[in-house]
């Protein structure tokens, strides 16, 4: 393995900016991420719905615990033929607002890919054909074209890095740094937001259709007939006082 | 989220702890913090000392284990107020800190050694 002799002007005018450039886009990331983000208007019609089903679905759950009464109450108030909510509540099948949604994928896109393109662009464009530093390890030649990019060498070691890799090596190593400087929910880490996106539309949206949605719910919650708990609490109690003592904790 | 949400765990005897999820958490996030620290750390000193191949992850494995033998005296026998699981402190983040350990070992040794 011959050794290379590198012009230390290449740490000082290569190496060292490709780290501060990728370092402060992350950061620059993550402000303007801040800064042109929108909070996500929910309709009133739509969280009134969801907080609906979201009641109906405790009062199947928990309805043991109620006396009959009060859960026949609760259940008419749902599933009245006349006055119940789930049958007087007509709503449209939801349409997505297409504009609102599409200037989120616009933004989306606007924070991940273009400075991916952009300034990984630029960076092979400014400082292309680099033998930027070497890899304290050894590599298999597999690795060649990974971390030799723009530098197309037969005879070079596998473990030299050329400034292009180095930039893609400083991407996925800085992630964590990033968590540390910007604290836990940053922006500045790409993929990290990506996934961020995708949770956030599962979790936060209601169903599409309130209408299908309802009916579900009325269907579970008419064939739920529930035994109270508390029919037998008199008994219990009775005759748990009759035990010892010591059993008295445990009911 | 909700601050006030609480997670149990059963122990080995069928006791059921309640823990305070939010507090969870927040230590998980703090030790993620010192990990990212540690590992960047140990980075720098494995590129600084030169070393190479299979040493240098030898030493990213050792500094994780010095640290984790450090937080056990530290938390002491009580370790189970804070945390859920002791093993978890010393597997999470393995791979995320071993990036940030590679770019700062090859960093260091490449201002280092290279040039």
């Amino acid at each position: 393995m011959a050794e290379l002799l590198i012009d230390p002007k290449i740490r000082g005018w290569v190496f060292l900016p490709i780290v501060v450039i990728t370092f402060l886009v992350g950061i620059i990331r993550h402000y303007v991420s801040i800064l042109i983000s929108s909070t996500k208007k929910v309709e009133l019609t739509q969280l009134q719905d969801s907080q609906a089903m979201i009641r109906a679905r405790l009062l199947r759950e928990n309805g043991k615990y109620l006396t009959p009464q009060s859960f026949a109450m609760r259940k008419h108030y749902f599933n009245n033929e006349e006055s119940g909510y789930f049958k007087t509540q007509k709503r449209p099948p939801a349409t997505p607002n297409s504009s609102a949604m599409l200037t989120d994928l616009v933004k989306g896109n606007f924070i991940n890919v273009l400075p991916m393109v952009v300034i990984g662009g630029w960076i092979n464009w400014m400082f292309s054909g680099f033998v930027t530093t070497k890899v304290p390890f050894p590599l298999t030649l597999r690795f060649k074209p990974m971390l030799q990019r723009g530098v197309e060498l037969q005879s070079l070691d596998a473990s030299w890095v050329s400034s292009a890799s180095w930039y893609f090596l400083n991407v996925f190593g800085l992630r964590n740094i990033y968590t540390l400087v910007l604290g836990e929910n940053n922006a500045a880490d790409q993929t990290q937001s990506m996934q961020d996106q995708m949770s956030l539309n599962a979790a936060g949206q209601m169903p599409q259709d309130p209408k299908a949605a309802f009916k579900s719910e009325w269907e579970a919650l008419e064939i739920c007939n529930v035994k109270s708990v508390l029919e037998t609490v008199c008994e219990d109690l009775l005759a748990s006082n009759n035990e010892p003592i010591s059993n008295n904790i445990h009911h | 989220m909700a601050s006030t949400r609480v997670k149990t765990r059963e122990t080995k005897s069928g006791e059921i702890v309640a823990f305070s999820e939010a507090a969870v958490r927040q230590n998980l996030i703090n030790i993620e913090y010192v990990k990212t620290s540690l590992s960047s750390l140990a980075g720098c000193t494995a590129g600084i000392l030169g070393l190479t191949g299979l040493i240098g992850f030898i030493f990213y494995i050792a500094a994780l284990l010095i640290f984790f033998g450090l937080l056990i005296v530290k938390t002491g026998p009580t370790w189970n107020k804070y945390f859920i699981s002791r093993k978890s402190l010393l597997t999470n983040g393995f791979l995320g800190g071993l990036c940030t350990y590679t770019l700062f070992w090859t960093f260091a040794y490449g201002t280092m050694h290279v040039y």
